[in-house]
């Protein structure tokens, strides 16, 4: 027995040596940018090493040798890959194939948010989650149908929390939670059977909730009675759905931050509709901010106000958060909030390899709300190079590969 | 005063009458003002602005009075151009696999038409135009695939290998049936090694006469010198002619004589960049024999769009970083692409034509661009769409420049 555990201990011992020698195989190595990983609290110059999908070393001096490819970050900022908590890529009328709009903001993970119902699940799973490169997740709408326009989206009828449940059982790792939006129906049958699916299932509720006068609804009910910690309000800085500052005092509504402190969140959710800068200036000016970065993603969002991620956190830095406090919100928060930490939304050594690098950008820049209104600022966020599951899959800037006179008469280079 | 007289004088009132309504001054509802004018239809290079009335091009001269417009856009810093034309794109998101929306990789890259190159055949169309064209912003147009079901696969067994999809007589009727929208047929990924489905889409061409788009794999048997000297007629398009897969260049590197003959008798080499088909080492050496391309085009789909990133100006960059001058770019995604499509109404700043204007910005400094072998050439200028007016409207604008600033606006959403 005494030899056996004896002998145990040396094969470890033996493996920990290994260890330093096998990970030198990178597929890639990002060397020498501001690494900002908020949930290791590390904000310094770094490299981050990439092998099989997966991060493998986060240091100061890793050595490049046998590394595949090397990415000089030098003055860029590195970070996870962003997590967009509110998309839209399927169902929606405006909901656009993922790909060329997210992994071009640094966005490696993005959550449907009600796109797909339990009756058109699958559809979604075919058509967009198993095609795009970006890591598409659901927020599925208890609506059966989901995000289809009315009168399907007010059809309380087809809010079934047990088969909507049941559909998340049969994909635990994709349906990340329970979305409602749009119902302008009376009273709280949407939200009470959105509540309900999230209690058979485990999972959050992300409340998108037009308030009406004469739905019988009411914000603060909503946010102090309705909705469990954990459960998220999105559109904060929207003044048509929940008024988190108060039209009459332009203050945050008392119940707002009494909501905040039992736990429910506040996704920004920025959206074409839902990101006013009266709204954003003055919530910003009592320290009220989104928890969760995300973009409300789709067609009008993108032309209009433009608003990915990169484009929402430079809109949070002008609103006074600083870049690790907006890295955070849009990576570790929004992980925890569906469950998905440490998996994604760090730097972690086993973490997903989704990397975003960016430059901070200076110049005069136009920032535009939902009013098409605009805010300039004197610097951005500027995505150049997002790697997901290990692969670069955006490089603006050619830092992944060679130039082409180098490279013979290549077919793919390496 | 005599009855002649009478009516003389009445005539000369009319006449002063509509003098007036003629003369009375037009409100512009948008003026573009004091941009780099490059409107290559009209030799119009310089300094112009442009009024907009609904969705017309009202009037473009120099000097146009502000005060006469609703809105004024200062555009002096830009080149401003007719709204660029994809020739080669794919936007039939609810269709084939491949493709992309159209709106926001169009308009964002100052692309006001953009020509899905067969896509859909003429079993799935009517789906692509009720899903798509018909609600999306940007003039999307179409080359009909010669296979009813469209781009559904070229593998073992792939509905673009069957010949019998390709009915010429129910691509013709669809043609017919949308001439305002299908500008002409595609054929592509054809496996086999006959001259079947080149026959069969220049047949298909020639009963619509409409225009032929060929995307071409060269077999034993069936080689790309045939094709472009034999079997495409003067006005189809070869698309791809930078590809790997196209004999243009000979071992030495030097343009083959069957493409400067096939350019003699009238055949046009379209770019249709995409994932596999531009390559600096090919194109490079093109260009430096002068061998230029009579069309710019992206190929634009889910993979193209990724790291050779082909959007219109990106790839116009491209050829802008290797030996072409901005006005030779800018002529092949304008009035020479509407050429090609035999579409005059599109390509141009027209007085009277409808406003589809693109707004570039030519950025200096050091960039890099990807071909689709993923290696880069390093370049010091690029183009960007900065505002793009669709029939009249401004649809993209990417620094703000006809917004207002939020805080001089005084209350607005729902702040009082």
């Amino acid at each position: 027995m005494r030899s056996r555990a004896h002998f145990g201990n040396r094969l470890l011992i033996i493996l920990l040596v290994a260890a330093p020698v096998a990970a030198q195989e990178y597929d890639l190595l990002i060397q020498g940018g501001r690494v900002i990983d908020p949930a290791n609290e590390i904000d310094a110059v770094m490299d981050v090493a990439v092998a099989d999908g997966k991060i493998v070393r986060v240091a100061k001096g890793v050595t490049p040798d046998g590394a595949k490819k090397v990415v000089d970050a030098s003055g860029a900022v590195v970070t996870p890959g962003l997590i967009d908590l509110h998309a839209h890529v399927y169902g929606y009328s405006g909901s656009i194939f993922p790909d060329d709009t997210a992994l071009y903001a640094g966005t490696t993970t993005v959550v449907d948010c009600g796109g797909a119902g339990w009756r058109t699940f699958e559809e979604f799973k075919e058509t967009v989650i198993d095609v795009a490169r970006t890591r598409v997740l659901s927020f599925i709408n208890i609506v059966g149908l989901g995000m289809i326009g009315e009168p399907y989206e007010s059809d309380v009828a087809d809010m079934d929390s047990e088969k909507t449940a049941a559909k998340m059982a049969e994909h635990p790792d994709l349906i990340v939670g329970i979305k409602t939006a749009h119902f302008s129906g009376e009273g709280w049958p949407a939200i009470d059977a959105s509540v309900k699916a999230g209690e058979l299932s485990g999972k959050p509720v992300i409340i998108d909730d037009k308030i009406f006068s004469n739905t019988g609804r009411h914000s603060r009910e909503k946010l102090l009675d309705k909705m469990r910690p954990g459960d998220m309000h999105t559109h904060t800085f929207n003044d048509r759905q929940v008024e988190i500052v108060s039209r009459f005092t332009g203050q945050v509504q008392p119940y707002v931050w009494e909501a905040r402190k039992r736990g429910v969140l506040f996704d920004l959710g920025h959206g074409g509709g839902s990101f006013m800068w009266p709204v954003a200036t003055r919530a910003a000016a009592e320290g009220f901010y989104p928890d969760t970065i995300s973009t409300d993603l789709h067609q009008s969002s993108i032309m209009g106000p433009k608003s990915d991620m990169a484009n929402c956190i430079t809109k949070m830095m002008s609103l006074g958060m600083d870049l690790p406090d907006a890295i955070r919100r849009s990576t570790v928060a929004p992980a925890k909030a569906i469950s998905k930490f440490p998996e994604l939304g760090t730097l972690s050594e086993g973490s997903a390899a989704d990397i975003a690098v960016f430059r901070i950008e200076e110049g005069v820049f136009a920032l535009m709300d939902a009013w098409k209104k605009k805010r300039l600022v004197g610097k951005r966020l500027a995505p150049i190079l997002t790697v997901r599951a290990g692969a670069v899959v955006v490089d603006r800037e050619g830092l992944s590969v060679p130039e082409w006179q180098e490279a013979g008469d290549y077919v793919r280079v390496p | 005063m005599s009855g002649f007289l009478k009516v003389f004088r009445g005539l000369g009132l009319l006449a002063l009458a509509l003098t007036a309504v003629a003369e009375q001054p037009v409100i512009y509802d948008l003026l573009l003002k004091g941009g780099q004018v490059v409107d290559l239809k009209n030799d119009r290079n310089g300094r112009f602005d442009i009024a907009i009335v609904g969705d017309r091009i009202h009037r473009v001269a120099k000097n146009l009075p502000a005060a006469r417009a609703k809105k004024v856009v200062d555009v002096s810093d830009y080149l401003v151009t007719p709204g660029l034309i994809d020739l080669h794109a794919h936007y039939d998101v609810t269709g084939a696999g491949l493709s992309l929306n159209p709106d926001h990789n169009s308009l964002r890259n100052g692309v006001t038409t953009a020509v899905d190159a067969g896509t859909s055949g003429w079993k799935g169309f009517e789906k692509f135009k009720t899903n798509t064209i018909d609600r999306a912003q940007t003039r999307v147009l179409a080359l009909l695939n010669i296979v009813g079901a469209g781009m559904y696969g070229s593998g073992e067994g792939g509905p673009e290998n069957d010949v019998n999809q390709m009915d010429v007589d129910a691509a013709v009727t669809m043609v017919a049936k949308y001439p305002e929208t299908i500008v002409g047929i595609k054929t592509a990924h054809y496996q086999p090694s006959d001259w079947e489905a080149v026959d069969r889409a220049v047949k298909a061409a020639e009963l619509s006469n409409t225009v032929l788009m060929v995307d071409f794999h060269p077999k034993p048997g069936r080689s790309y010198e045939d094709l472009i000297l034999k079997h495409m007629k003067p006005g189809n398009i070869h698309t791809h002619f930078y590809g790997r897969l196209t004999p243009q260049l000979d071992e030495n590197k030097r343009v083959q004589d069957y493409m400067w003959k096939a350019r003699q008798r009238g055949i046009l080499f379209d770019v249709g960049h995409g994932s596999g088909s531009f390559w600096f080492r090919i194109a490079v050496p093109a260009i430096k024999q002068g061998f230029l391309p009579d069309t710019i085009s992206t190929d634009i789909h889910k993979s193209s769009i990724m790291l050779p990133h082909a959007t219109l100006t990106n790839v116009m960059s491209k050829f802008l970083n290797i030996g072409m001058t901005l006005e030779q770019v800018i002529e092949r995604t304008t009035v020479n692409t509407a050429k090609s499509i035999r579409r005059r109404d599109l390509g141009h700043l027209d007085e009277g034509g409808i406003a589809d204007i693109a707004v570039l910005e030519l950025e200096r400094g050091r960039f890099a661009f990807l071909d689709s072998g993923r290696a880069k050439h390093i370049g010091d200028r690029r183009l960007t769409a900065v505002l793009t007016v669709r029939a009249g409207s401004i649809v993209w604008d990417l620094k703000g420049l006809a917004a207002e600033e939020f805080s001089n606006v005084g209350p607005y959403s729902n702040f009082k």
